[in-house]
């Protein structure tokens, strides 16, 4: 049903034939073997997805997720746009998010193709720390480099000198061309900044930049998206090779062709491949929380027990979710009622 | 003692210390540092339920002012709030900086925001801002608007005050939580309500049985079948609505209607509506 033509690559598949055979067969259920597993998404959109998605991360476990603001598609004309953003993704998407049990967080900044817009670009800088001061923002993100221009420099500079002063983790995006490159510039322009590295957590790894990102002790994450990023067949061979420290994994889900059970589905192929509980849970769950809880700005115990334990969000002494926890729809049922 | 002190005193009922250090130093400052502090309450104050002794201070410092369900960091902030209009800020100035603040803000700032609003300075400058929290579709926004505060039954339209209370039967919300709930009833609010529960009887769905309650001072004949439809409900809070319902009309042919159904109309108890004040979902989580 969810099989791919696409989806096997066998450059890069080390397993043996025996767990090709298995990883394909068991490809529907990998629920069974993530059961009791807890995950946090430290990059994904959900401003571009729909509720269907929340009610499936919510089954997979998921029960923190990071928004990282981002580029739409579409360019922005004016700072309204930029600032209505910024408040749905510490407003509305932040109690959508909630509905469905799962805590939400976000990073807040200008990204890089949209820093090639001076003036506009200027005009975002100027209400950025008001953003970052806000409750739940746990760092300065995504911010990097896309074209690798003059422009995209300056406000990537001075964003960090911005995480720098206000004691925010940064989250890096690194560039889809001259990959290589351009991560190696990222860190050392952090690194000229005064930036501690294990507050900066250098996003969209490989195989290619992983060693060098772990050597200069960053957070190296890896984004697991299909065709343009890594798959999660390399994924395990990545921890199987480097180990679980300062590696996180995330789906950077958005309005692409992309899947935000990334996750919950990397960790069964990890299980199913032998990789340890421990190591898993700290790849998809633990790592992304020590990094940005340096923001201050992350308390645990809001979600490991599911959100209903938030005191401030029960009604009245009763368990009903005050912003009334949304009524859930047998998605096989012919009768809508 | 003015609604800020009061506040404070309110707050020092349950902060800690070093909390209230925090609050005393935010105090003295301008107003520029009030909003900043404003942001950055959630990282100096704990985010407690108000205590039993916080909460009964909330009607005397302003009448029908409810903090049921309130954390201590939402009533440092409407605190911090009250304290702006006391400092040299035009009216214009005052205005502006707390629009900046509904602007950017964050959920639980939004909150605080509309909390707050019965203590804000101009009072008509916010209706804007109130009429939009009702239509808001994020629950916490609505309901702090909505519950234990008195700006609605103050300066609401009728037009108004009749949409806050369809869109708390909407949101499956128990509507005695909304603050002038019978003085601000009116006889279009009745008639709405009657239409809305042919509505939901048509689609096989009920009204919250309290719901029934403002139909008392407006019972007329012509809507007095649908007091008899409720007799022969299923449902026992709808058949304990109609005898209350029965029970304090003065319509005589209300009084003709429960002498017909003495037999099956359930006793009134002596709490009267207290027993239908609860949440009755119409769409039940799976």
């Amino acid at each position: 049903m969810c099989k791919n033509p696409h989806q096997s690559n066998p450059s890069h598949f080390q397993g043996s034939a025996e767990e090709e055979m298995t990883a394909s067969t068991v490809e529907e259920t990998f629920e069974q073997y993530i059961k009791g597993m807890k995950f946090f998404d430290p990059h994904v959109h959900m401003t571009a997805r729909t509720t269907d998605d929340y009610q499936a991360l919510a089954d997979a476990g998921v029960v923190a997720i990071i928004e990282p603001a981002f580029w739409l598609g579409q360019p922005r004309t004016g700072l309204s746009s930029f600032k209505d953003y910024f408040a749905t993704l510490v407003g509305w998407e932040r109690f959508r998010s909630s509905q469905f049990g799962i805590k939400h967080y976000c990073t807040i900044g200008l990204n890089s193709r949209e820093a090639n817009n001076e003036a506009l670009a200027e005009e975002v800088m100027e209400i950025l720390p008001l953003f970052l001061q806000k409750e739940g923002v746990v760092g300065v993100g995504e911010i990097g480099f896309d074209d690798q221009t003059a422009l995209e420099e300056k406000y990537y500079r001075a964003q960090l000198e911005l995480a720098k002063e206000m004691g925010l983790p940064v989250q890096v995006h690194t560039p889809h061309r001259d990959k290589k490159k351009g991560t190696e510039r990222s860190m050392a322009i952090a690194l000229e900044h005064g930036l501690d590295p294990k507050m900066v957590i250098i996003d969209h790894n490989n195989e290619e930049t992983v060693k060098s990102v772990l050597d200069q002790g960053f957070y190296a994450a890896f984004t697991i998206y299909p065709f343009t990023k890594m798959g999660n067949e390399r994924m395990v061979e990545i921890v199987k090779q480097y180990g679980p420290s300062m590696i996180m994994i995330n789906s950077a889900a958005d309005w692409g062709i992309s899947d935000p059970l990334a996750i919950p589905k990397t960790a069964a192929l990890m299980k199913m491949k032998g990789i340890a509980d421990e190591d898993i849970r700290l790849v998809s769950y633990q790592n992304a929380l020590d990094a940005f809880a340096q923001s201050g700005q992350i308390k645990e115990s809001d979600f490991i027990h599911g959100m209903e334990i938030d005191q401030s969000l029960k009604f009245n002494g009763n368990t009903v979710l005050r912003g009334g926890q949304a009524p859930r729809v047998n998605k096989n049922s012919l009768i809508i009622r | 003692m003015n609604i800020s002190e009061s506040l404070f005193q309110a707050l020092s009922a349950q902060c800690q210390p070093k909390e209230l250090d925090w609050l005393r130093d935010k105090s003295a400052k301008d107003a520029n540092s009030l909003s900043l502090s404003f942001v950055m309450v959630p990282r100096f104050i704990e985010k407690q339920e108000l205590e039993n002794e916080v909460l009964s201070q909330a009607a005397s410092i302003l009448p029908d002012w409810n903090w049921n369900g309130w954390t201590l960091d939402r009533l440092a902030r409407v605190y911090l709030l009250s304290l702006c209009q006391e400092r040299d800020l035009s009216q214009e100035e005052y205005i502006k900086k707390i629009n900046l603040l509904f602007d950017t803000a964050e959920l639980n700032e939004s909150v605080a925001l509309f909390s707050a609003i019965p203590v804000l300075a101009y009072p008509e400058a916010w209706m804007n801002r109130a009429t939009d929290a009702v239509r808001s579709n994020v629950g916490l926004i609505f309901d702090a608007i909505a519950f234990g505060n008195p700006y609605p039954k103050t300066y609401f339209s009728e037009l108004a005050w009749n949409q806050l209370v369809l869109k708390c039967i909407f949101n499956d919300k128990p509507i005695h939580q909304i603050e002038g709930l019978s003085e601000r009833n009116n006889e279009a609010l009745v008639q709405t309500l009657v239409d809305f529960a042919h509505e939901r009887w048509a689609a096989n769905r009920r009204v919250p049985s309290q719901v029934w309650r403002l139909l008392v001072p407006y019972l007329n004949p012509e809507i007095l079948p649908n007091i008899e439809k409720l007799i022969h409900s299923d449902s026992a809070s709808d058949r304990l609505a109609a005898a209350l319902v029965l029970a304090q009309s003065s319509l005589p042919e209300a009084k003709t209607l429960a002498e017909k159904y003495k037999n099956e109309l359930p006793a009134v108890p002596t709490e009267l509506w207290g027993a239908l004040e609860k949440p009755e979902p119409i769409y039940q989580p799976a």
